[in-house]
């Protein structure tokens, strides 16, 4: 009997080596080290972890790393969205320099950028001393963290959801402002849907890169124990300690918790990606 | 009337899309603006719809004035050529969403909103396919879609975009069919812009041609194709010959062949041109009247009406030629042969 080959003739060769190979280096690079960490932690009885993952000023840290990076990620959503729509939608003079300006956060050392925001709200920079008569304390309190977290978070929403803008049909809105709606039903109804998911996806990348993020924050935090003490500065502490098991227990916690996030938040997107799209094109029915 | 277009100009940087431009549209009718690409039509559409505005000039809607209001209150329809259905909405919530958009107290009750556009689902065929997503939709079922969609918000009139310029050539006629029918039915008035002289025919009650910008002739498709005001109407609206020509004392000259020109008794030695159908041409075995010669280049014998190239012998130029089988047949016409032609029916432009 002849042998039937049921391998796919694939226009572009090497899959199996491509495969194989990026297998192996997210491995290396990616599961090798995270496993690392996961076996450290194990040098640790279940009780001593929970002892250290569960203590007071652990908890107070996680609230404000994971709380900050929420708020600055829904200020980004919002805020990186408008600038979106304004670099998208209109023609100004300097528009690429605002356009350049967006990724300055990507670029900028975040220690520097963490010196500058701290230079300018603290009580007696530009910023702060018009804030500080109001009573708003800016710089080395959790307010501060949310500012420096929407500070590096701006880019990614805003350039995830610009080629989606660029790409949205005019003819849809026209076609909604035809049938009566006005420009916040056209916006809320057609638009939002539309660009939801790439939204999403800059809200999620805001939100993972804010929750690791330390260079920017221990400047302007102040660091102090149960207020504005971020995870990632305890998990420094403990290693100048040189609690090798209690910092990975610290980072276990936090990767699994970052995990279960992002997999939710990738769900969600997935969903709104998809619901629309699956099936099959139905043949036309003689009229 | 229900659209009167006044005197409308619309430029685009330096480019003149429209030009002092001025139609009426009767109500009930089903007009047809033809032209090329580039031609404006499309901007005079959007115009009447209120998508875009006019440099200068006005647009009233049954005697109002409309040119100032926004599209949301000139209570248009419009269907575009990509659909631009809403394609995180259902079938359902597409053709609903003009009715729900609108404020509070004229807003239809739900119960209502469901009654209305199943009724337009089934107007359209597709009452089937209301739980569905745009993108598993045909071509042709998403602009019938699109069609309900502009519907449900009872505009006084329907303007349509290239609607058919997207599906292939089969959908395209029956939904060109399908559309003079549920215009028949509906008596709203009608725009629609296409490049195709064919669909604009077969569907529209009066046709408009236009072309860079200004409008070369108005009337009915008979009108319009059997006495085309323009060399560029009768050009536009099918295959034609060319033939160069003098006009002197009412007779025009073709070559040896002399044909009477009534209307050009004035005429001193008039350069013009002569406008052919291919199916105005008689081919002939023998020389008769007023005829001249030209040889059989190639010959398309498919289906009943045979076309055949002619090279005239002096002129370097094809003349086109659409005879019936039967005649064709009953000629035994083959490539090569030699071959006497005179035109039927002749339209001369003065130069």
């Amino acid at each position: 009997m002849a042998k039937i080959s049921t391998k796919h003739n694939n226009v572009l060769p090497g899959f199996t080596p491509a495969l194989g190979f990026t297998v192996f280096y997210l491995s290396l690079i990616v599961l090798i080290p995270l496993s690392a960490a996961f076996l450290k932690t194990t040098l640790l009885t279940w009780d001593q972890f929970w002892h250290t993952v569960t203590a007071p000023r652990v908890l107070a840290s996680y609230r404000l790393s994971f709380g900050a990076a929420l708020i600055g990620a829904g200020i980004n959503a919002v805020f990186g969205l408008l600038t979106a729509w304004v670099l998208t939608r209109y023609t100004f003079p300097g528009k690429k320099i605002v356009d350049a300006l967006v990724d300055l956060p990507f670029a900028l050392p975040t220690a520097v950028a963490g010196i500058a925001l701290t230079a300018i709200y603290a009580p007696n920079g530009w910023m702060g001393s018009i804030l500080e008569p109001h009573g708003i304390k800016v710089a080395f309190t959790p307010l501060g963290v949310v500012v420096a977290l929407t500070f590096i978070g701006l880019p990614f929403v805003v350039r995830t959801v610009q080629p989606v803008l660029e790409d949205l049909e005019a003819e849809a809105e026209e076609a909604a402002a035809s049938l009566g709606a006005n420009r916040w039903q056209t916006f809320t109804r057609v638009i939002l849907p539309a660009i939801g998911p790439a939204l999403l996806t800059g809200f999620a990348l805001a939100f993972a890169r804010a929750v690791g993020e330390y260079g920017s924050v221990i400047f302007i935090a102040g660091n102090m124990p149960m207020i504005s003490e971020i995870t990632p500065l305890l998990i420094i502490t403990k290693l100048e300690q040189y609690d090798y098991a209690g910092a990975t227990a610290l980072a276990v916690v936090m990767l699994v918790i970052s995990f279960v996030l992002l997999l939710g938040i990738n769900g969600l997107q997935w969903w709104a990606s998809h619901r629309h799209t699956k099936g099959f094109i139905l043949k036309e029915k003689a009229a | 009337m229900s659209i009167e277009i006044r005197n409308v100009s619309k430029n685009f940087g330096s480019f003149s899309a429209l030009h002092n431009v001025s139609l009426d549209v009767p109500s009930g009718e089903l007009v047809a603006l033809l032209g090329p690409s580039g031609c404006g039509k499309t901007t005079l559409l959007r115009i009447i719809a209120g998508l875009e505005t006019p440099d200068s000039g006005s647009i009233g809607f049954y005697g109002e004035e409309a040119t100032t209001r926004g599209v949301r209150e000139r209570q248009v329809g419009f269907v575009f050529q990509h659909y631009a259905l809403f394609r995180h909405m259902t079938v359902f919530e597409n053709v609903a969403f003009g009715l729900r958009v609108r404020p509070k107290k004229t807003r239809p009750a739900e119960e209502e909103i469901r009654r209305r556009v199943h009724e337009l689902l089934d107007l359209v065929q597709l009452d089937w396919l209301s739980d569905r997503y745009p993108p598993q939709l045909s071509g042709g079922q998403r602009q019938r879609i699109a069609l309900a969609r502009a519907l449900a918000v009872e505009p006084k009139v329907l303007l349509l975009d290239e609607p058919f310029g997207a599906l292939d050539a089969k959908v395209r006629k029956d939904l060109r069919r399908w559309l003079r029918r549920l215009h028949d039915e509906l008596h709203i008035t009608s725009v629609f812009v296409t490049h195709d002289q064919e669909e604009a025919l077969e569907v529209a009650d009066r046709i408009v041609v236009l072309n860079q910008g200004k409008i070369e002739q108005t009337g009915t498709p008979v009108e319009v194709y059997d006495n085309p005001a323009t060399p560029f109407v009768f050009k536009f609206l099918g295959n034609v010959n060319v033939f160069h020509s003098r006009i002197h004392e009412g007779i025009a000259r073709i070559g040896d062949m002399s044909i009477a020109a009534p209307g050009h008794d004035d005429a001193e030695n008039l350069s013009a041109l002569a406008y052919v159908r291919p199916h105005d041409v008689e081919v002939q075995r023998e020389a008769e009247g007023a005829s001249f010669s030209a040889r059989i280049q190639d010959i398309h014998a498919i289906g009943p009406v045979v076309r055949l190239e002619l090279q005239h012998l002096e002129d370097p130029d094809f003349i086109e030629v659409e005879l019936q089988r039967e005649r064709f047949t009953a000629l035994g016409l083959v490539r090569g042969d030699t071959v006497y032609i005179k035109p039927r029916n002749l339209r001369l432009f003065p130069n």
